[in-house]
């Protein structure tokens, strides 16, 4: 069987669910942060994907994901940072306890 | 070789940026004020720089991907304004800091730098780096107050929410690739006209494309697009995290996010929906889908801001929900899809820097003497301070919308914009909202001056937050009694468009 | 000169704005001294524009002043201009003068007030609204002051918020005046809608080919926009709020609700006289709405005993005099009446409030008496001012109102009717104001040693406006005497030039025979001396009767004492039935009108508010779910569609 674009896609779709899907009912903050990356991850299969597969000579798609995976580097630091600082000021990283602002 | 000219502004702006993070090694750590004034200076210039270097595109073989036209040069002028404010209500803030000062301007002139950026792009991947460019040291901005247990909150709330709308709105964007096979926007938009126009709108299940072949892929990527950017903007229901963020963060802060990453994002939205794909709107106004999708989300986001806006009591979340709301009212103007629509945004952002940037510094002065940031701990201002509580009143009747002031003006124009386009129940609806927006605002207004109280607070700004005070209250008014010129340019701004 | 026009509205705002901004550094005396020498300045100049326009040919006689375009996009185009013609520079002349002399009068008055400096501030506002209002060079900047004197009016009725009555009072006067504004606004909006313009002028030229006489889109403007002036000008059915609206401090009664904001309605109707005479049925209503206004009004000041009620409901009377004046499309005559009214009937306000100062702020003429001795100038000013309105010959109010009973005799849309209501309301008129008179000066003194202690002349800053009105009111006439007397009439010429003709009619309609004109000057001269004779006979000479007269017709007595029980008619029709029909629909009046827009949209927003409030968790989790929600949602209607 050959491997085509639909597989792709559907790889990329699934590990994008899965990503939201771990957002939603994780309650640890890294792990929240990890789900992000599994979603970022989803978008960068795609964009190789529809480069390899759409027929234009450019590589843009495959550039674009070059810059996906560095600027999800930069958020994902800036992510650990303010967990470490949730921590601090919390003594937790469980995304529910902090629960300050409301209403 | 490519020419870069029309990216001087920015790269200026980045190079001061790393000048102020240079500043803050060198010099004193007892004083706020030098990395400061570099900054505002350094938005000044950069303002001036716009309007020298305007006018060209940076070109990618026969491709722009980074456009300095008036529609972009408009918004520049906002979101610099924003930054510009929000450094000079910053000083008290960045005061009580104990370190990295210097980090705080760099960081907002960055996030500066980074909605340019948004505004200017022509090409997807620009887009995307900007706009994460605007929001990452936003993330680390809005966490700024390390010990304050709200403001962190604010900053993993805005951060998780933040990074999944933009891993949604990027997943839109690759299939938008995917879909058209190409990452600038005057491509899609012609391979998007060209099948549109000879497919009608979005194509079913059984319509065949000659693009890649996707069907209603092509309206999941539109409709993930439309949340990542609406995200920026507050519209419900992509709104939640602004309450909180809005009152966790510092003050300035907010009051940046509030304006300038909303400018930004507007931008954004109109130079994909009002530009690229102009083909659906021009074909099919008024009652083609996506108009009425986006006008219900205008009207939910208005209904929603002012009613939640009624019971607030902190004045910060009061106004997050006002800026909810006046997202909403933004939102028609683009639904509009005309030159004079693209033009009353532009207005209407204009006028509404001027004043939720002034009623943000006056909320912000007041905590930073009183530590109070309830609506009722107003009371009796008009009598400790008379002329903060004239301004504060110009800022609440300009943001309901009052004449003379220059929110009248600005809902006037997208209101006329929405009814030349046959939205008459949204702007009825608008206007309805407006209303019930005069009871929280008036409400301030009320307790400054009707509510007594011992409160013995005599608020004297500081050079650069009474240089602020003086810019809003100045604009609120001139703009509202003389909006002709900012008219002018902002219906210049909408010549880039086809409409 | 004329570049100046603006100048005139813009003195009284500066002077607000520096005294509301620095009214705690200020001391008092430069708080006054701003906002009494910017309205000074501001009457100097309207004296100078009015020789200026004078020097004019009368055709020339219109001059825009273009401050600059305001709302330039769309339809709607919209100058911020100033009209200066015969109306307007009448219109100035009268406000910044008479308003001049009461802020003159209102230093001394409010002297004693710990509040003064919030006084002024309100009054400058108002004058600078009043005058943006008579300005204006369209509907919408006229709507703007009419927006403005409202807002003013509201401050200034609740100036002494702590009173409760003072407090419901504004509240009341804010609500009626809101209802009218709503006519108002609809009556504009069909205006632009037919004719595509609220620029004066410009309508003045279209409104012949964009409206058929008689027709149903003018019918309705008009009535709406009479609607509108009902609320501002206290005609019936919106009269109620007036005689409330004297608990405010006197000087505002004198300025505000009786000289200048109450007339705001029948300028308006002067204003776009060209379109009110395309529809008679209009016309017809306003006539038989101010003529019953007069009458009801006046019968109602029969009975009672407040001084400033008296004058109050003499004001609501004297307004539907020219109301029926601009209904019988005597419009010059309402202005002429509208102008001698303003200096007598700001002249006998600023003597009750004289009186009322000397009596230790006593209202009640029934503890009056006597005191003709010891305030010798008040009681001849006043005096005067009561001659003037009760049209004792060749006084001011005379000329005026002979000219409104001669025309509602005689125009087109005049009727006999209007005429017999029209001099029995003189009649009443005389009769009750010289119970005033008799009852507060003349007679025993009926008031206690330990006010009688405090009896005193008021200081020269009230006394002389009192005299420089007295003296107005007297010669007020004199520039409109008619051609039955031998007068020029120049007032009607001066503002010949703003007046339409009634399409159909020829513009002056013949010379018509002067023996009618003297008949009937002679009738209102005998009915004002009979009721002069008959308050003198009842007051002044058998005080006693009054009592017994009072018994022998207690039906009518009590019926007028409590105003028809129109007030207690409103409230048993209307408010309560909405109390008890529907609790959802009380909520939206609660809402739209009672709670004003202050109050917003009330309870149901707020317990909307309350309950949407908490979908914010607070748990970022559930942000998320709402964002997904959201994407779903719209994904689902793009592809489903």
């Amino acid at each position: 069987m050959d491997i085509g674009l639909y597989h792709y896609l559907s790889l990329a779709a699934f590990l994008f669910a899965i990503g939201l899907y771990g957002i939603l009912t994780r309650r640890n903050a890294i792990a929240i942060l990890m789900s992000l990356e599994l979603m970022f991850n989803a978008v960068n299969i795609n964009l190789v994907a529809f480069n390899r597969f759409s027929g234009s000579d450019g590589l843009s798609g495959q550039i674009f994901a070059l810059f996906v995976i560095a600027i999800a580097a930069a958020e994902a630091t800036v992510g650990l940072a303010i967990v470490i600082l949730i921590y601090r000021n919390w003594r937790s990283i469980d995304a529910d306890r902090v629960n300050l602002l409301k209403w | 070789m490519i020419n870069i000219t029309p990216l001087i502004p920015e790269l200026f702006l980045l190079v001061m940026a790393i000048v102020v993070l240079m500043l803050d090694l060198f010099s004193s750590r007892r004083t706020v004020v030098v990395p400061a004034y570099v900054s505002m200076a350094a938005v000044i210039i950069t303002g001036f720089l716009v309007f020298k270097f305007g006018g060209d595109a940076v070109r990618w073989g026969s491709n722009a991907i980074f456009v300095a036209d008036s529609f972009s040069q408009f918004f520049k002028v906002i979101i610099l304004g924003a930054a510009f404010l929000a450094i000079g209500s910053s000083f008290g803030t960045a005061d009580r800091m104990t370190h990295h000062r210097g980090e705080f301007f760099a960081l907002l002139l960055f996030s500066t730098v980074g909605m340019m950026f948004l505004v200017s792009a022509k090409e997807l991947i620009l887009l995307y780096v900007g706009l994460e460019l605007t929001t990452i040291p936003l993330f680390v901005l809005v966490a700024y107050q390390k010990t304050n247990r709200a403001s962190s909150e604010a900053g993993l709330k805005y951060l998780i929410i933040g990074a999944a709308s933009s891993a949604i709105l990027l997943y839109g964007l690759s299939l938008l690739y995917g879909y058209t096979g190409t990452t600038y926007l005057n491509e899609i938009a012609q391979k998007t006209a060209v099948y549109f126009l000879s497919h009608g709108f979005i194509p079913n299940a059984e319509g065949t494309t000659d693009l890649v072949g996707m069907g209603p892929a092509f309206s999941v990527a539109l409709m993930m697009i439309i949340a990542g950017l609406t995200f920026k903007l507050a519209i419900v229901p992509f709104h939640m995290w602004a309450p909180d963020v809005y009152e966790g963060a510092p003050t300035p802060i907010t009051a940046f996010l509030s304006v300038g990453s909303k400018a930004a994002g507007l931008a954004a939205i109109i130079r994909i929906f009002d530009g690229m794909l102009y083909a659906f709107s021009h074909d099919t106004m008024p009652n083609d889908s996506w108009g009425t999708m986006m006008a219900v989300l205008a009207a939910v986001t208005m209904v929603a801001g002012n009613i939640i806006a009624i019971r607030q009591t902190n004045i910060k979340r009061m106004l997050a929900y006002s800026s909810i709301a006046q997202a909403g009212y933004i939102l028609i103007g683009v639904i509009a899809a005309s030159k004079l629509g693209v033009a009353s945004c532009g207005f209407y952002m204009f006028a509404y820097m001027f004043a939720n940037m002034g009623a943000f510094a006056i909320v912000g002065l007041y905590a930073e003497k009183t530590g109070k940031k309830n609506i009722s701990d107003f009371a009796g201002l008009s009598k400790t301070s008379p002329i903060i509580a004239a301004l504060m009143t110009m800022f609440m009747l300009s943001l309901a919308g009052i004449p003379p002031l220059a929110g009248f003006m600005a809902k006037y124009y997208i209101f006329a914009a929405a009814i030349e386009a046959g939205y008459t129940w949204l702007v009825i609806l608008a206007l309805l909202m407006s209303v019930v927006s005069l009871y929280y605002y008036a409400n301030v207004v009320r307790i400054m001056y009707m509510v007594d109280s011992d409160n013995k607070h005599h608020i004297i700004p500081s050079f650069p937050a009474g240089l602020v005070l003086a810019l809003t209250g100045i604009g609120v008014l001139l703009f509202g009694i003389l909006p002709q010129s900012i008219l002018d340019m902002a219906y210049k701004t909408a010549s880039s468009f086809i409409f | 000169m004329f570049d100046l026009i603006f100048i005139v509205p813009l003195l009284p705002l500066i002077a607000f704005t520096i005294n509301g901004l620095f009214r705690n550094k200020l001391s008092k005396t430069v708080v006054q001294s701003l906002a009494v020498g910017s309205v000074g300045v501001s009457f100097v100049i309207s004296v100078l524009l009015f020789v200026e326009l004078i020097g004019l040919d009368p055709a020339a006689r219109s001059i825009t002043q273009v401050l600059f375009a305001w709302i330039p996009v769309g339809d709607l185009q919209l100058n911020i201009a100033y009209l200066l013609d015969p109306l307007s520079a009448v219109m100035i002349l009268i406000v910044t003068g008479v308003g001049l002399l009461i802020h003159i009068y209102s230093i001394g008055y409010m002297a004693h007030d710990p509040d003064v400096k919030r006084f002024f501030c309100y009054m400058n506002l108002f004058m600078f609204a009043m005058l943006t209002l008579v300005l204006g060079d369209n509907l919408i900047l006229l709507f703007i002051g009419w927006e403005g004197v409202g807002l003013c009016s509201y401050l200034l009725i609740g100036f002494w918020f702590e009173k409760k009555s003072a407090a419901d009072a504004g509240k009341k006067a804010f609500i009626v005046n809101r209802i009218g504004d709503f006519g108002f606004l609809i009556g504009a909006f069909i205006i632009f809608w037919a004719a595509g313009t609220l620029q004066f002028n410009e309508l003045r030229a279209v409104a012949p080919e964009m409206f058929v006489v008689g027709g149903s889109a003018i019918t309705l403007a008009t009535l709406f926009l009479f609607f509108g002036a009902t609320g501002k000008s206290a005609q019936i059915p919106l009269y109620i709020w007036l005689p409330d609206a004297m608990e405010g401090p006197t000087p505002v009664s004198a300025l505000i609700h009786a000289a200048t904001m109450v007339t705001a309605g029948v300028y308006m109707i002067v204003r776009l006289n060209f379109l009110f005479v395309m529809a008679p049925d209009t016309m017809m209503v306003i006539a038989i709405v101010g003529c019953a206004t007069a009458f009801i009004a006046a019968t109602i000041g029969l009975a009672q005993n407040d001084i400033k009620r008296v004058l109050a409901y003499s004001t609501v009377s004297q307004l539907g005099y020219m109301m029926m004046a601009c209904g019988v499309a005597a419009f010059t005559a309402g202005i002429f009446h509208l102008m001698t009214h303003a200096f007598f009937k700001a002249l006998l306000f600023l003597g009750s409030g004289a009186v009322i100062h000397s009596m230790s702020n006593e209202q009640d003429m029934r503890k009056m008496g006597g005191l003709r001795k010891h305030i010798p100038i008040t009681y001849k000013t006043m005096l005067v001012g009561t001659l003037a309105i009760a049209g004792f010959p060749l006084m001011s109010g005379f000329f005026s109102k002979d000219e409104i009973l001669w025309k509602a005799f005689s125009s087109g849309q005049g009727h006999w009717a209007l005429w017999l209501m029209g001099i029995l309301t003189a009649g009443l008129t005389t009769f009750y104001m010289f119970r005033l008179v008799y009852l507060t000066f003349f007679g025993e003194r009926r008031y206690d040693d330990h006010v009688a202690k405090h009896v005193h002349e008021s200081p020269k800053s009230m006394t002389t406006p009192l005299i420089v009105l007295a003296a107005l009111s007297v010669i007020g006439g004199l520039i409109g005497i008619p051609h039955a007397l031998g007068g020029g009439a120049h007032f009607k010429k001066f503002l010949a030039p703003v007046m339409a003709a009634i399409p159909g009619e020829t513009a002056h309609g013949g010379h018509h025979d002067m023996t009618m004109e003297y008949i009937l000057m002679a009738i209102a001269i005998s009915i004002f001396a009979a009721a002069w004779f008959l308050a003198r006979y009842l007051y002044r000479m058998n005080i006693d009767k009054v009592t017994s007269l009072k018994a022998s017709m207690a039906g009518i007595h009590k019926m007028l004492l409590n105003k028809y029980w129109v007030d207690e008619f409103y409230g048993a029709a209307i408010v309560r039935p909405i109390v008890n029909g529907s609790i959802f629909l009380w909520k939206i009046i609660d809402v739209l009108i009672i709670d004003g827009i202050a109050n917003g949209l009330g309870y149901i927003a707020r317990d909307m508010s309350q309950t949407f409030r908490r979908v914010q968790t607070g748990f970022v989790r559930g942000y998320m779910v709402a964002f997904l929600f959201g994407v779903v949602l719209i994904i689902g209607y793009l592809v489903v569609r």
